[in-house]
């Protein structure tokens, strides 16, 4: 009690700034004045009374010192006074303040920047209860071969986890489906989850508004589906947040009848990864999740590998533990059942996967980022550095007057962080921009940024950066304090703003370590400028200018399919500026194929599943070949006349003839879909081969089949035009419409856009880096021209001197370029060591170009040397300026 | 007059506390006099201890003070006991009691009567 009753005393006297000083001189006063009396009384002469009574009452200033600090709130009177000096000190020299907080604000700002999208992306994890403990179970060959496409697991086996596995809570099936939501004003997609039973109790998922599926409403699916959950942000984005949801029908393609919504779920739900479905058209697992659908496998299909399996891992039980219990009960599972044969089960958690394609753009950036804010501590540093010298001596009346050297640090430590806070706010301004832009220029690149939000996380992050980057700025400057000697400093006298040769190095070693970081900078934003460039002369096989795609479904039935689609190409075909319009399932790029299992003629039968032949397959309409610009090998294309009642043709590239048929013609071979019993699909042409998947992978086989056989759901209508593409959407839009008003037009891209989309990460990630070489760079300039300006100031003596005995201005210039070529060229050393360290975090994002790649090396050394040489140019030029009179007036 | 010693921490405070419970409110001269006399002048109360401790008191609510009129006619802190503060004091003494008892017969005791 008497402790805190003094403590709130100690923190009133703080607040109020009650002094006490009065009251105790006062008390002081008469104590002396009673004791001189009383020295009177005992025989003295009140001269010498007065005298022993001081003496004996000891140091005024001691008494009222540790007076002081039972009255107050030491520690905080101390920062605060600490913290008013700095911020005189800072008004004095508004330049400085200016220069190094906006330094600190560029290192502060890039790296809260990207700690924002890391919080966004990868920290905060998705609304799933106890999120670590979910597991994510996908199939891999028990010989450990690569699979071909990827395969989910049949019913039959995940339920029989569910039921035996004793490491798991439970596991739940699901699937991806893909939908429009039926409108008469044209339709939009829908990409749904179907789920089991399991999957909300497993996963913990709520509803905002309305409920979730009871276990009765689970069941095969047939035909259409009685009732649906909806995502909250296609409710919030296609139904304008209807709060009267609850109970509305909608209609949704493919399905017989409306389905009722009886809830909406809670924001922020995201697919789990669907492997099979990824080379789906328009699948994005990282997009929110529009509706559930409620589903149980049908008896009859339980043995069909339709499914992704999530599971829920027991407290404190590890992911290998599950794995080791699952791989036992699949191979019991394959002893039984072949066609369960060939696979085991690989668990990973959801977050670990979910962050994979994160982490790989995000690490190297923050990476970069803290190479910014160290590039602009060291900068600050040797700002600070400079500004110690020329305070030297008031350091040293400081130390002279009985300033402890701790008390000295402090008040040091507190300048710079006072400096390193004024630059985080400025930083943080910075941070918000950035974040807003990365959101406006990444959105391709990086997974789930929609949920970034810069609010407190850039607050936050910016200030813990600012805090690092004043301890790390303030170090240098504050330790040189500790050593620093008094007397020589007092007698030395007038050396103001002048650096010895111990403080030179010191500096001169700050901007080596900044040069060599801005390197290795340089040297990765090198490395992706080389990649984009190698990509761009990548051979692609086809032509990606003028072309319009967009996907264009027919949603209203199967029976009208055949017509709208060769009334809609008609019509498009005809427009003008059209010059070809096709059909396609599988645009260049997109991701966008349908991996199927065939058998090719002369291959043996696979024996096992997991044996299979899996390849892309396309289909298209005839001018797409034309249109692309993919030349035909070997015979034919497509023609209108392939349909459902001619016998079923296919066109392959180049790579599928060489595999299965090398040196043999690929024409008239056979291949089945559904098995060799059936009759097959011939092969009628061959065309060269693109790199239709990804513009960095060389092209895997193809099979092109045609579309009015195939009949594929979603696709994409592709147009050549005579000029500029945009320019036709509108018209194209229309026709389409006018053959059904309630077809959905989504996607409207170019190829080209597409083609951007698709390296969008690797421009992103080269974008950033480049921005960070360019801010590490000017600093580090900076840095160079400032040392060697203190250098010039401090040798002006020196300098003088020689040019009195007879040195030339050229001379001296060379003096002041030599050191500078020492600062850059030990950067440059240290610099392209460390560069062959972290290129290699890039390798993921390079292209033809190792991550030691010599010429990236080369130039950006001898870029850097030579432009760097430019910042020795004004104090080299100082220099020759030096007069030899000036040596006169020293001495 | 043999060497004189600096008041042991943390006795300072009780023979401050009693100084006051024995002679009533006195200012800070009259209770550091008070307390090198009783020491028979073996004890110099250090002034740089005494004030900051006075004030210590105070926050603590043990002592009170007020402005007065001193011997000599001037203006002087007197300061006086609260009721904390005498209980304050009773439950030190009766520490120090103990704590001088059970030195006392430590010092006192033999080697036979240990073993």
């Amino acid at each position: 009690m008497r402790a805190l009753r003094r403590l709130w005393l100690r923190a009133w006297n703080f607040a109020t700034r009650r002094s006490g000083d009065q009251r105790l001189r006062e008390e002081m006063e008469q104590h002396i004045a009673l004791e001189t009396a009383a020295n009177i009384h005992a025989g003295m002469t009140a001269a010498e009374a007065h005298r022993a009574a001081r003496i004996k009452f000891g140091s005024v200033e001691a008494v009222r010192e540790s007076y002081h600090s039972e009255e107050g709130l030491r520690v905080m009177e101390t920062i605060l006074q600490n913290c008013v000096f700095a911020l005189r000190m800072m008004r004095k020299s508004p330049g400085f303040t200016a220069l190094a907080a906006i330094t600190l604000a560029l290192g502060i700002g890039a790296t809260s920047a990207v700690f924002s999208l890391i919080q966004g992306v990868l920290l905060t994890p998705p609304p799933y209860q106890k999120p670590s403990q979910l597991v994510l179970v996908s199939a891999v060959r028990t010989d450990g071969h690569k699979m071909d496409s990827e395969r989910g697991w049949a019913a039959q086996q995940w339920m029989d986890w569910n039921k035996n596995a004793m490491t798991l809570q439970g596991a739940a099936g699901y699937s991806w489906n893909f939908n429009f939501l039926i409108r008469n004003d044209g339709s939009q997609s829908m990409q749904g989850m179907n789920i089991s039973k399991e999957y909300i109790r497993l996963m913990g998922l709520k509803p905002i508004t309305g409920r979730l599926f009871d276990d009765a409403e689970y069941g095969p699916f047939q035909g259409s589906v009685k009732s649906v959950v909806l995502g909250y942000e296609f409710w919030q984005r296609e139904l304008g947040g209807d709060p009267a949801i609850v109970g509305k029908t909608i209609r949704v393609s493919r399905w017989n009848a409306a389905t009722t919504v009886i809830g909406v779920m809670e924001p922020g739900v995201r697919f789990l990864p669907s492997p099979g479905a990824s080379k789906e058209p328009n699948y994005d697992v990282n997009a929110t999740v529009d509706l559930w659908v409620p589903i149980e496998p049908a008896l009859k299909d339980l043995k069909a590998p339709d499914w992704n399996v999530v599971a829920r891992l027991r407290d404190g039980v590890t992911v290998q533990k599950a794995q080791q219990e699952l791989a036992v009960l699949t191979a019991q599972q394959a002893s039984s059942e072949k066609k369960f044969e060939g696979f085991t089960p690989k668990l990973q958690t959801v977050t670990a996967e979910m962050n994979q394609d994160g982490q790989k753009i995000l690490y190297p950036l923050l990476g970069a980022s803290a190479l910014v804010l160290l590039i602009a501590c060291g900068n600050v540093s040797a700002l600070l550095l400079v500004r110690g010298l020329q305070r030297q001596q008031e350091y040293a009346i400081r130390i002279a007057m009985g300033m402890g050297r701790g008390a000295l640090l402090r008040l040091i430590m507190t300048e710079s962080l006072l400096l390193a806070l004024i630059g985080g706010a400025l930083g943080v301004g910075i941070a918000f921009g950035a974040v807003t832009m990365f959101k406006l220029i990444a959105i391709h690149a990086v997974p789930r940024l929609d949920a970034v939000t810069a609010r407190t996380a850039v607050l936050g992050w910016g200030f813990a950066a600012a805090v690092v980057a004043a301890f790390i700025a303030g170090m240098i400057p504050a330790l040189r304090v500790l050593r620093l000697d008094p007397m020589e400093v007092l007698k030395d006298g007038g050396s103001k703003g002048t650096a010895g040769v111990g403080e030179r190095r010191l500096l001169r070693a700050v901007v080596v370590l900044q040069t060599s970081l801005t390197l290795a900078l340089l040297v990765g934003a090198g490395l992706l400028i080389r990649t984009m460039a190698k990509i761009a002369s990548a051979p692609s096989g086809y032509d990606t200018s003028r072309i319009l795609t967009m996907s264009v479904t027919e949603v209203q039935n199967q029976a009208s399919w055949n017509d709208f689609h060769h009334r809609a190409l008609e019509r498009v075909a005809a427009l003008p500026g059209v010059q070809y319009a096709a059909f396609a399932w599988g645009v260049p790029l997109t991701g966008n194929n349908w991996p199927g299992t065939v058998e090719i003629e002369g291959q043996p039968p696979a024996v096992k599943e997991s044996d299979k032949t899996a390849l892309p397959l396309r289909s298209v309409t005839p001018d797409y070949f034309k249109l692309m610009g993919l030349a035909l090998l070997n015979g034919r294309g497509f023609r209108s006349t392939d349909d459902g009642k001619a016998p079923q043709v296919a066109v392959v590239n180049k790579t599928f003839a060489d595999r299965f048929f090398p040196g043999q013609t690929v024409i008239g071979r056979k291949i089945w879909q559904s098995g060799r019993d059936k009759p097959g699909i011939e092969i009628v042409g061959e065309i060269a081969d693109g790199r239709t998947d990804d513009l960095t992978q060389q092209a895997s086989p193809e099979v092109y089949l045609s579309f009015w056989q195939a009949g594929p759901y979603s696709k994409h209508l592709v147009i050549r035009t005579a000029a500029d593409p945009q320019a036709i959407v509108a018209g194209v839009e229309r026709e389409v419409r006018s053959v059904d008003p309630s077809a959905a037009i989504e996607n409207v891209k170019t190829l080209e856009q597409i083609r951007d989309d698709s390296l969008a990460s690797r421009t992103f990630v080269m974008r950033l880096l480049v921005g960070f070489s360019v801010i590490g760079s000017v600093l580090t300039l900076v840095g160079i021209y400032g040392v060697l300006s203190l250098s010039v100031v401090s040798r002006r003596r020196e300098l003088a001197i020689r040019c009195a005995v007879g040195a030339q201005q050229s001379d001296l210039r060379r003096l002041i370029f030599n050191e500078g070529l020492q600062v850059i060229g030990g950067g440059v050393f240290f610099g392209v060591i460390l560069a062959l360290i972290s290129s290699q975090v890039l390798s993921a994002f390079l292209y033809e170009v190792r991550p030691t790649d010599p010429a990236t090396l080369l130039v950006t050394g001898l870029l850097f040397l030579g432009v760097g040489l430019l910042a020795c140019w004004v104090p080299a030029w100082r220099a020759e300026k030096v007069h030899p009179i000036e040596a006169l007036r020293y001495s | 007059m043999g060497q004189k010693t600096d008041v042991k921490q943390g006795t300072l405070a009780l023979m401050v506390l009693k100084t006051l419970d024995v002679l009533g409110p006195l200012h800070g001269y009259g209770i550091a006099r008070r307390i090198e006399q009783i020491s028979g002048d073996m004890l110099s109360v250090n002034q740089g201890t005494l004030y900051p401790l006075l004030l210590k008191l105070e926050n603590e609510g043990s002592i009170d003070s007020d402005w007065g009129a001193s011997e000599n006619n001037r203006r002087a802190r007197y300061y006086r006991l609260t009721k904390v503060g005498s209980r304050q004091l009773q439950s030190e003494v009766l520490e120090w009691q103990q704590t001088t008892e059970i030195m006392a017969r430590f010092l006192a005791a033999r080697a036979e009567e240990l073993g």
